[in-house]
Order: C-alpha cells, then sequence, then structure tokens
C-alpha cells in the first residue's frame, strides 16, 4: 500500500527525517514511537503534502503511485487521512456542510454519485454516535469551541465517514482520558480490515494496549532505529527511550 | 489684518513673531551652530503654511483649539529668555528656589533634572550624568549627534500627518536636552526629568508663559536606560503654553522604559508629542499619564524600523471640570515579525472631554506583525464627553491585530462582591474606579513612581467623586439639569 | 401626453443649445444628454408631470449641490468625476406609455431580467416575493400588487406615489436624509428618476417580502433612485433589493437615496444584495455606488439593516439609523467583499437619542486581489441616550498579500450609563484551516470559499432564506482567480 524509499525531508532548512524506509502492506497496523522531537509528527505532515514540509530526496508510492507528484487534496482524495494532533477551528463553517463536501470530493474521486443531504445526515448521525458524540456537534462550526477530546473524536468521525485506505494517527491519544481514548481506540479498530491500513504514530505505550499494532518502529533523530513487534512498545515503556540513543550514538 | 483676525490667525502671527524675534537675539550671539538655524528656519516656514486645524481637519476633529484664546490676549513679552542661560548659582524666578519645586518634583532614587519653564535649574538638579548634554553646551561630538537626529525623527511623518505644534516647537528650539547612551551601556540610575512651569508665578496677572521644551534620546546599539519625564505646574495660577517634543531613536536591541507624567495645572495647555523609531529587535516600554491642565494634546508617533522590535505603550488619563485630554498615537509597521501592545484607559467627569485616537498602520511588507489596541472608558458624568477611535489599516495579509474600545460603567458583581465584604456602597465605587486604572500603574517599572503615583492619584479619587463612577449619584442630576 | 411633447422638444432645445455633436441616437433611447442644470432638472420632472411642488423640492436641492463639494475623506481613490459627461435620465423605450402589462414589456427586457433570475412573472416568482424592478432609471412593473393591496400596503414606483400619495410623500420625502445631507444626497435630490415607494398601514404585517431589482444598462447613465419605505405604528415589514449592472470599460454612476421611517413599535428589515459590475480584472470599468440609507427609528421601533456587497469598482455607503425613540433597535449586518482593483469604504452609523436604545453591528470585511475594504462606522451616544447599549463587532479577512483591510470606528459618547463595546480582528484565512480542508479532500479554491463563507455565516443568516443561498453563491464567484 504505501512504500517510502531513503526518504530525506525538512523543515524550514532544517533536515528532520533521515534515509527513512518503510513498507506498509494493506490491513497491516504499524505504531511509530519515538521521543519529542525524533520526527513522528514530520513523517505524517510529508506523507499528507503540508507545505513548508520539503522532500530532498527519495520516493513514495501509494497504491502503486508516486505520491510526491500528487497534492494535498489529491492525495486525501485517493484515501490518505491524517487525524489531526491538533485539530484547527473553522469558524462559521458547520461540520455537517465541511463533511459533506469532504466525503462528494472523496466519492466523486472514486467515480460514486454523491450522496443525497437526506442520506448523508443519516450516515453522520449514525457516525457521530459511533464515537459518543452528540449529533448536535454536526451543526457546530468545524471543531469550534470542541473540547480536546471532542476534537479528537470528530477526526475519528470524519475517518469514518471518509473510509480512507490509510490513516495516519498523530498523536491521537495526547490529552485524551481513559475514556476518550477507548472511544477512540474502539473506532479505530471498528475500521480494521484487510483492505486498510494504519500509521499510529503515539508517544506513549499506553494507546497500543487498545489498538494492537503489527509492527512498532521507533523512530530516532529522523530515522527508524529499530522495529519490532508489540513487545517493543513493552520494552520502550519499561526502559523509556534513553537506552536507544545511547545505542544509536 | 490686524482688526478682524481670528483667534488662531492672531495666535498664528504671535507664535512667528517670537519665533522672528528669538532668531534675532540668536543671531547676535553668534554661537548657535548651523542645524539650530536650519531646525528654527525649516519649523517657521511650515509652521507659516500650515492651516490652523479646525473640525473638518481629521486630526483635530474633536479638539477645539480655542482655548488658545487667553494666549493671544496676553503680553507674550513673558516668553523665555532667548538663549536658555543656565541658571548657575541663582535660581532665576521668583518661585523656582530648591524650596518651591522640590515641593512638585518626585523624590525618586534617579539622577534629578529640573527645568523651569525650559531652563535648567542647577541648583535643583544633580550634576549632569555622562551621556546628558544641553544643546547649548554640546561638544563636537553631542554636536554631530543632534545635528544627525534632531527634527528628523519628526521629521518623518507622513505630511499630511505631520503635526502642527511639532512644528512650532522646531520653530521655537533654543535649547533642549540630548540623552545619548553609548553601544553596550546600560544607565544606572534612571534618568528623572522634571518640566516645571512657573506659569507666569511672580509676573503681572495679564501675562502669559510660553515654555519650549526639547529632549532627545538617543540609545545606541545593545544600550539600556530608563527615563521619567515629569510635566508639573508650580501653582500659580496664570495661563501657559507648553510645547512639548520629544523624539527618541532606538538603535539595534537597545531598550528603553520611558514614563511621561503629565500632572500640570489647571491654567496650562499642553501640546506634547513623543517620537520614536525602534530598530532590529530594539524595546520600548512607554508609560503616559495626563491628569490635570485644562487642554492636552498629546501625541505618541511610533515607528518600528527594524525586525524583530517589541513595543508596549500603557496610558491613562483623568479629566474632571472643563479639562479636555486628547491622546493620538500611531504605530507604524513598516518591517515584518515587529509587535506592539497599546492599552489605553481613562475616567471621564464633570464636563470634561476625552479624545483617544489610536492608529494602527501594518504596511505592505510588514508580514508577521502582531498588533494590539485596546482602550477603555468610565464616564461619570452625562455632560462629559468621550470620543474615541481605535484605527487599522492593514497592507499586509499574514498578520494578526487587533483593536477594542469599550465605554462601560463599573461591574456590577464586583461592585455587588465588595459590598458582601461589609463596604460601603460609596467606598466600593471609589474602589472600583481606581482599580479600572491602577491595573496600568502597576506595570510601571520604577516602583517609587508606582507608589508616589498611586498615591497621589488615590487621594484625588478620594477627594474628587467626579472621578469615580457612579451614575445615578444625586449630585449627577444636578448637573444634568444644569447642562439643559 | 402634451407634457411628454413638450418634454421631448426641451430635449431638442438643449440639444441644440448644448449638445449639437454626438447625439444622435439620444432620442430614440429617451436617453437625456449629458449635463445638468436647472434645465436638466426641470426636464426630468417633466418627463414625470410632477406637481409643482415636487419640482421645486428638486430645484432646492439642485441649488444646494451646486455649492456643495465632493467629499474626500473616504479610503478611495478613483478620478474625478465629470458630473457635466454623464447623463441624468434614462427610460427604456418601450416604457413610456407605461405598460399595463408584461405583455407590454419589451421582450429583450423579459429575457434581461430571466438571465438575472428575477421572478418577474407572478408564475415564476419565488413565493411569497413581490418585485418591482427599476431599469436604468425607469420602475418596470411591479408584481403582486393587487394581493398587498388588499392588505392595504402601498407597493409602487415613487414617481406613481408622487401622484397618487402626494400627502406621504410631501411628509416623509427628505425627511430622514435631506436635501443637503450630503453631496450625493442633494444631486439624488434632484435628479432621481425613480425608485420604491412602500407604506405599511397601522398594524399590518406585510404578508409577503417586497423585493426590487436595479440595473443599469445605458452607456454613460447615471442611475439615481430613490426609495421610501414608511412603517406606521406597529407594523411590519422586510423588504429585499437586488443590484447587477452589466460589463462596461466606463466607469457609471450611481448615486441612491433610502429612507426608512419606522414609526412606534413598527419594524423594517431592509437586505441588499448588491452586485453591480465592479470592473474587470484590470481595474477598468465598473460602478461607481455612492449611496445614502438611512433610517429613523421611533418608540419600539426596529431597523435592520443586511447588506451583502460584492460588486462595484468604489463603493461608498453606509446605511444608518437614528433611534430617535425610546426602546428603538438599530441593526447592521454587512459583509464587503471586494476583489481585483475594488474599492469598498462602508459601514454604518448608529446615533442614540432616546433612552434604552440598542444597537448591533456585525461587519465582515474580505480583501482579495489588490482590492481595498474598509469599515467606517459612528456610534453616538447623545446625552438623552439613558442606559443606551452598542455592540460593535469588525472582521476583516485578507486574502494574498496585495490588498488592504481597514477599520475607522468613531465612537462618541456623552451618557455616563451607556455601554459601548466594540471590537475589530484582522487575520488571514490560516494556513492551518486551508491544510485540514485540503487534506479532506477539498480543492483550494473550495476551501477558501467555504472559509470565507463560515466567516460571514453571523450576516447570511440574517439574510431572508433565497438570498442567503444567493449571497454564498455571489461570494464564491467574486471569489474566483483570488487563490493563486
Amino acid at each position: 500500500m504505501l512504500q517510502i524509499n531513503k526518504l530525506n525531508a525538512q523543515v524550514e532548512d532544517k533536515q528532520i527525517l533521515h534515509d527513512l524506509s518503510l513498507n506498509i502492506k494493506a490491513g497491516e497496523v504499524h505504531a511509530i514511537m519515538g521521543p519529542n522531537g525524533s520526527g513522528k509528527s514530520t513523517l505524517g505532515n510529508v506523507l499528507t503534502g503540508r507545505d513548508g514540509y520539503d522532500v530532498l530526496s527519495g520516493d513514495i508510492t501509494f497504491n502503486g503511485k508516486n505520491l510526491l507528484e500528487m497534492g494535498i487534496e489529491e492525495r486525501a482524495r485517493e484515501g490518505m487521512f491524517l487525524a489531526f494532533q491538533y485539530p484547527v477551528e473553522i469558524p462559521g463553517v458547520s461540520n455537517m456542510e465541511f463533511l459533506k463536501a469532504a466525503v462528494d470530493a472523496r466519492r466523486k474521486h472514486q467515480g460514486l454519485e454523491e450522496l443525497s443531504s437526506f442520506d448523508f445526515m443519516k450516515l453522520a448521525r449514525d457516525t457521530s454516535k459511533q464515537v459518543s458524540l452528540d449529533p448536535s456537534f454536526l451543526k457546530r462550526g468545524v471543531n469550534e469551541g470542541f473540547s480536546g477530546g471532542e476534537k479528537k473524536r470528530n477526526e475519528i468521525m470524519q475517518m469514518m465517514l471518509l473510509e480512507p485506505s490509510l490513516c495516519i494517527l498523530d498523536e491521537t491519544d495526547s490529552g485524551l482520558d481513559i475514556d476518550a481514548l477507548q472511544v477512540v481506540a474502539s473506532g479505530v479498530n471498528a475500521m480494521r480490515s484487510s483492505d486498510r491500513s494504519f500509521i499510529v504514530v503515539t508517544h506513549y505505550q499506553r494507546l497500543l494496549d487498545f489498538i494492537v499494532p503489527d509492527y512498532v518502529h521507533v523512530l530516532a533523530g529522523g530515522k527508524i532505529v529499530k522495529s519490532g513487534d508489540k513487545e517493543l512498545a513493552k520494552e520502550l515503556e519499561a526502559k523509556g527511550y534513553g537506552w536507544l540513543e545511547s545505542e544509536v550514538a | 489684518m490686524s482688526t478682524s483676525v481670528t483667534p488662531a490667525a492672531e495666535f498664528h502671527q504671535h507664535a512667528l513673531a517670537l519665533a522672528a524675534a528669538q532668531s534675532a537675539a540668536l543671531a547676535q550671539q553668534d554661537n548657535s551652530p548651523a542645524w539650530m538655524t536650519t531646525l528654527r528656519e525649516q519649523g517657521a516656514a511650515d509652521f507659516a503654511r500650515t492651516a490652523w486645524p479646525g473640525r473638518k481637519t481629521e486630526q483635530w476633529k474633536y479638539t477645539s483649539l480655542q482655548a488658545f484664546q487667553d494666549f493671544v490676549a496676553a503680553d507674550w513679552g513673558a516668553a523665555p529668555e532667548v538663549g536658555s542661560e543656565v541658571v548657575t548659582d541663582a535660581p532665576s524666578g521668583a518661585d523656582t528656589d530648591t524650596d518651591a519645586v522640590g515641593n512638585t518634583v518626585l523624590s525618586l532614587d534617579a539622577t534629578r533634572l529640573v527645568f523651569v519653564d525650559g531652563v535648567l535649574d542647577m541648583l535643583a538638579s544633580d550634576a549632569l550624568p555622562a551621556g546628558v548634554t544641553l544643546f547649548s553646551q554640546a561638544d563636537a561630538d553631542a554636536d554631530k549627534i543632534i545635528a544627525d537626529h534632531l527634527g528628523k525623527i519628526a521629521g518623518g511623518v507622513d505630511a499630511s500627518r505631520r503635526n502642527l505644534f511639532a512644528m512650532l516647537n522646531n520653530a521655537w528650539t533654543c535649547d533642549g536636552l540630548l540623552l545619548h547612551v553609548p553601544r553596550g551601556v546600560t544607565l544606572e540610575r534612571p534618568l528623572y526629568i522634571a518640566h516645571v512651569s512657573s506659569a507666569g508665578a511672580g509676573q503681572p496677572a495679564a501675562l502669559a508663559t510660553v515654555a519650549n521644551h526639547r529632549v532627545l534620546i538617543v540609545m545606541e546599539e545593545g544600550s539600556g536606560a530608563q527615563v521619567i519625564e515629569h510635566f508639573v505646574g508650580s501653582g500659580a495660577g496664570q495661563p501657559a503654553f507648553v510645547n512639548a517634543l520629544t523624539e527618541i531613536q532606538l538603535g539595534n536591541n537597545a531598550q528603553l522604559h520611558h514614563t511621561r507624567l503629565n500632572m500640570e495645572d489647571e491654567a496650562l495647555s499642553h501640546v506634547g508629542a513623543v517620537h520614536l523609531n525602534l530598530h532590529r529587535d530594539s524595546r520600548f516600554h512607554g508609560f503616559t499619564i495626563a491628569e490635570g491642565s485644562r487642554l492636552k494634546r498629546i501625541d505618541y508617533q511610533m515607528n518600528h524600523c527594524g525586525r524583530g522590535a517589541d513595543l508596549k505603550l500603557d496610558g491613562v488619563y483623568l479629566a474632571r471640570h472643563r479639562q479636555l485630554v486628547d491622546y493620538h498615537t500611531t504605530i507604524e509597521h513598516r518591517v515584518p515579525h515587529c509587535t506592539s501592545q497599546e492599552v489605553f484607559r481613562g475616567i471621564i467627569g464633570d464636563r470634561a472631554k476625552a479624545v483617544f485616537n489610536g492608529r494602527i498602520h501594518i504596511h505592505k511588507d510588514a508580514q508577521k506583525t502582531l498588533a494590539e489596541l485596546n482602550n477603555r472608558n468610565l464616564l461619570t458624568s452625562n455632560a462629559a464627553e468621550v470620543d474615541t477611535k481605535p484605527e487599522l489599516e492593514i497592507y499586509a495579509d499574514d498578520v494578526r491585530c487587533a483593536h477594542g474600545a469599550t465605554i462601560s460603567q463599573l461591574d456590577e458583581t464586583a461592585l455587588y462582591y465588595l459590598q458582601s465584604r461589609g463596604i460601603s456602597p460609596s467606598q466600593a465605587r471609589v474602589m472600583l474606579s481606581f482599580g479600572f486604572i491602577n491595573e496600568l500603574l502597576q506595570g510601571l517599572p520604577h516602583e517609587a513612581i508606582r507608589t508616589a503615583l498611586g498615591t497621589h492619584l488615590a487621594a484625588l479619587f478620594a477627594a474628587d467623586r467626579a472621578l469615580v463612577s457612579d451614575v445615578g449619584y444625586s449630585d449627577q442630576q444636578a448637573i444634568d439639569s444644569e447642562s439643559v | 401626453m402634451s407634457e411628454q411633447v413638450s418634454g421631448n422638444a426641451q430635449v431638442e432645445d438643449l440639444m441644440r443649445k448644448d449638445y449639437a455633436a454626438g447625439f444622435h441616437s439620444a432620442i430614440e433611447s429617451d436617453t437625456l444628454p449629458p449635463g445638468l442644470d436647472e434645465d436638466t432638472v426641470r426636464f426630468i420632472s417633466a418627463q414625470k408631470e410632477e406637481p409643482e411642488w415636487m419640482l421645486a423640492w428638486r430645484l432646492k436641492a439642485y441649488r444646494a449641490w451646486r455649492e456643495m463639494a465632493e467629499p474626500t475623506w473616504a479610503h478611495v481613490h478613483y478620478p474625478e468625476i465629470d458630473f457635466s459627461s454623464i447623463s441624468y435620465y434614462s427610460s427604456p423605450k418601450s416604457m413610456k406609455d407605461r405598460p399595463k402589462s408584461l405583455d407590454e414589456v419589451d421582450p429583450e427586457l423579459i429575457a434581461t431580467y430571466e438571465k438575472l433570475g428575477i421572478p418577474l412573472h407572478e408564475q415564476e416568482a419565488l413565493a411569497g416575493v413581490a418585485v418591482d424592478a427599476v431599469f436604468d432609471s425607469v420602475s418596470v412593473v411591479t408584481t403582486f400588487r393587487e394581493k398587498l393591496y388588499e392588505a392595504g400596503v402601498i407597493f409602487c414606483p415613487i414617481s406613481e406615489a408622487v401622484h397618487k400619495h402626494p400627502e406621504l410623500v410631501k411628509k416623509y420625502l427628505g425627511s430622514v436624509v435631506p436635501q443637503k445631507d450630503n453631496f450625493y444626497a442633494a444631486l439624488n435630490s434632484a435628479v432621481f428618476s425613480d425608485g420604491s415607494f412602500v407604506y405599511i398601514p397601522k398594524g399590518v404585517r406585510c404578508p409577503m417580502e417586497l423585493s426590487t431589482y436595479f440595473r443599469i444598462n445605458e452607456l454613460n447613465t447615471g442611475q439615481f433612485e430613490r426609495t421610501l419605505i414608511i412603517a406606521e405604528e406597529g407594523s411590519h415589514v422586510s423588504y429585499l433589493e437586488g443590484c447587477t449592472a452589466p460589463m462596461r470599460d466606463e466607469n457609471q454612476l450611481h448615486a441612491a437615496v433610502v429612507e426608512l421611517v419606522a414609526l412606534d413599535d413598527a419594524t423594517i428589515k431592509y437586505s441588499t444584495v448588491q452586485n453591480w459590475y465592479p470592473g474587470d480584472k484590470n481595474g477598468k470599468g465598473g460602478i461607481y455606488n455612492f449611496v445614502t440609507k438611512r433610517g429613523i427609528a421611533h418608540k419600539n421601533a426596529r431597523i435592520s439593516w443586511t447588506q451583502v456587497e460584492t460588486g462595484s469598482a468604489v463603493t461608498w455607503k453606509y446605511p444608518s439609523c437614528i433611534l430617535k425613540g425610546d426602546n428603538s433597535v438599530g441593526e447592521f449586518y454587512s459583509v464587503a467583499l471586494t476583489n481585483n482593483f475594488q474599492q469598498a469604504d462602508t459601514g454604518t452609523k448608529m446615533i442614540h437619542l432616546g433612552k434604552n436604545t440598542r444597537s448591533t453591528i456585525i461587519a465582515k470585511g474580505i480583501s482579495a486581489g489588490r482590492s481595498n475594504s474598509a469599515y467606517r462606522g459612528l456610534v453616538r451616544m447623545n446625552p438623552g441616550a439613558e442606559g443606551a447599549r452598542n455592540f460593535t463587532q469588525c472582521d476583516s479577512l485578507l486574502i494574498g498579500d496585495q490588498c488592504g483591510a481597514h477599520t475607522f470606528p468613531y465612537i462618541e459618547n456623552r451618557n455616563a450609563s451607556a455601554v459601548i463595546e466594540h471590537e475589530a480582528t484582522t487575520s488571514k484565512v490560516s494556513d492551518d484551516q486551508m491544510f485540514l480542508c485540503q487534506q479532506r479532500g477539498l480543492d483550494a479554491e473550495k476551501a477558501v470559499s467555504m472559509i470565507v463563507n463560515g466567516f460571514c455565516r453571523e450576516v447570511f443568516k440574517e439574510l431572508p432564506m433565497e438570498f442567503a443561498v444567493e449571497a454564498g453563491k455571489l461570494l464564491e464567484v467574486s471569489l474566483e482567480g483570488s487563490v493563486g
């Protein structure tokens, strides 16, 4: 599904990612862990094509296509989804209106017909309930005045509606209490399937108790310094990141 | 020409005549530097061809200069002696002995310089510290600094917005004070400059005093200083006109705390301006208060000239009786990555009037600017007036700018809270009214000024209910019926 | 008919006198030759077979106008207008004998309206909308008149009201915007050609939304429509106004006057979607829109202005409320979008005279391309405005780094119990918002239009439903090409 080959990328003239390679097959869940400043969030931003994140060299193939040639919205329509660490507020734009526009754009790209307003509203209401968001949130401005937990659940709801093939969760667990974490995790688990992959970026092992990964990679200094299975996450939790950094150095 | 001229025209004539008389006297002395002649001539020429501001002049829309009528009637013979001789061994006037001055100026842990009607009073002052020079005593180095900067900082304003009284100050400049802080030097003690107006003390009643103050502060790269300018009247009760202009140049990474206190007598009219250029990474923290004299017009013209500069200006105005206070501030963001924050609060009572105009101008290239302005007012009488106009003029997109202005009453919840703790309604109103401005006083860096101002103002609030917001209070009705 | 003939004779007379050259087809299209003098005013009045008092009223305005100067204080720049090169009257040819039904209207006209989506035919009309369409200067047809007539509502061209309801016109015309109010209002008073007249009797709730569409068609023609709405005690009316003009290389002048009178307990809601031709991408052509709109609210009355301004090369417009009666309410909701080289200086005045009067101002400005958009507003609390309240929120959004957004609020308070709150912000469409939208699959243009629509939501929700949809689409169209 996604092949990253020797990726070097920079932010504001500072190189963050160094020769990063990663291969994700359909249906797999990859966790990416690492200390603060290791480049975890940069990876998500580079993959989605955010301005200011420049690829110096390397290549990325997504569903057999050259990802780096695509614009932000093209990647999204191809099925790439980023759940933001800090979802931005868009005052006055209702969640419903925003979601319909996004879903319409994705469906159009897939050659499907737009959903009628009625069908979409029904779908959106059902989905909001799955992430324990009151349907009244659909009428409010995008993330406008939402609490941290509500914003994160809103992200997962969008993910469910858009049915992406690759979901990148950028520290979706940070700042969540255990109840909200479970809501988020069960939403993700419900979406796991043989044709959908996940990249779960997190600082803490806690999330991985709920979303059990197939692979765990440790990112440090912009490189994957260690890969393993879910046991690696537990080891990290016990020992911290310090031993890895010294091992690398 | 002499029979039916307007007061404005007559003031104009007097002002130019005074400038000419001074020039003649200076020429006799034969030691005034070339820059001064140029500055004076240019100032007089600019002043002569600029129309007297009326209601249609946007800069003077809410401020009538009728008060100048008094100077027209008065004999201008009482203008200060030309040449600004330094008072070395005796007080120049009856009222300038150290005791009298000592009562009006503040006692601070600072280097103190006292000017009486624009003339340095040596007895009341400390010795001039390093870097401080009178224009009239400037050596070659100081002379060059003055020539390079004086009139240039204030002269950089758009032609349409140039201040008539800055031109007049140029025309009248005979002397002034230079503070020059060299590269990397931080002044150990604050510099306290008291501008005392004797207001015609000891003179026959019909004589008015005209005083011209000029201060130039040049801060070289990485220097630091704290300057307090205090305008105060000694209480003789005669009409006086003060024109004070301060120019400030902040070099790269320089820092200045500048406090300007306007606390002159009722009879005084004060027109003042601070012009400021901020260069790369420099910081200006200003505080200004206007209280007292019947006409005060104070302009702050602040220019961000280098990236990363930061400015903060807090202001307080209190207007009672028939006083008029008018603040006009402009911040020009010409370069990227600068910040500015301005907070003004005022209380207006009796038949007084306050005008606030705060302009923020973001030029085309000034991306990443952060600029905020806030103006809050309490009106305590229906015969009083406040006119406020915060302005944003923005030509760059990646900026965050906001302004707010409110005119309001005391918070009922706070009043109730205080009363529930046993404080009388009347006392609660005094506390909250004073608290309204005290928040800004607390931002003053110099503790002695904080204390001195706090004490002075708290007494004023306790003594005069004109500054205490209590709509519906019985004497309020009296004012209402009177004004009908 | 005899006056009609004499009117034409007058044109020929004028033509021979002053405009011997270049006036070949004017008669056929019934466009008055360019130029303005007393004869022009007399001609217009004669064309409309006006009574003597109306002519006298116009002449008074014309004489005042001659003595007045064009205002220059607005933040707009355009070449000087040659008022003698404008034609002050143009009547579509087939209108000469006032059609009795749509069948008599020039089919070309009908086609034009249909292109604009105007529901001219009753059966095609949006349910509940009555339309008065003003084409260039003449009111073409008013639909739904009979149904309105049953309710006692008068909705007709003002030229008709002059004849049929002279007592109302005499009493109220110029009562809110006097002839000498300002340069453009005086010009309009002298030469206004037509416009709408609305009268809602006491206690009547107008059974449908009333609507007028204005269109400028003829070359070099000024359009000067005049609207007068009178809502008697306890009545209620909602009035919609749509404006459009075809593309022309030349600038065309539009100087309208709208007067609203809301008597005790009445409500007038006035909504405008203005889409005059804004000029091309290089700033060539477009309408100069210099409009005076004002309402007076008596006791407990409410006047609400909602405007969506996307058109015109230059806009100069300040729909205002005089809150005369106690407890009256004034509202102003505005979206002003400028793109390319457009300039808008728009806002409102809220004049609080009565006790407990309340006003709300929500103004949203969007600047794109090389355009400039300014909010200019006045909030005035007079001494009698006991307990008055104002809340103002002005937000500006910048798209691109070549445009400007400005805020000039004037706040004047002379009442101690009044509360005024003003807030303004300026920002751009944030990169984070754009990224979120694009990451969810929206293209850049859709993302901007969605964010801009969200920014305007508070204002759009004040518009009647069908207008709100139109306004949203209009923004989208107006923003085309603004995202690089």
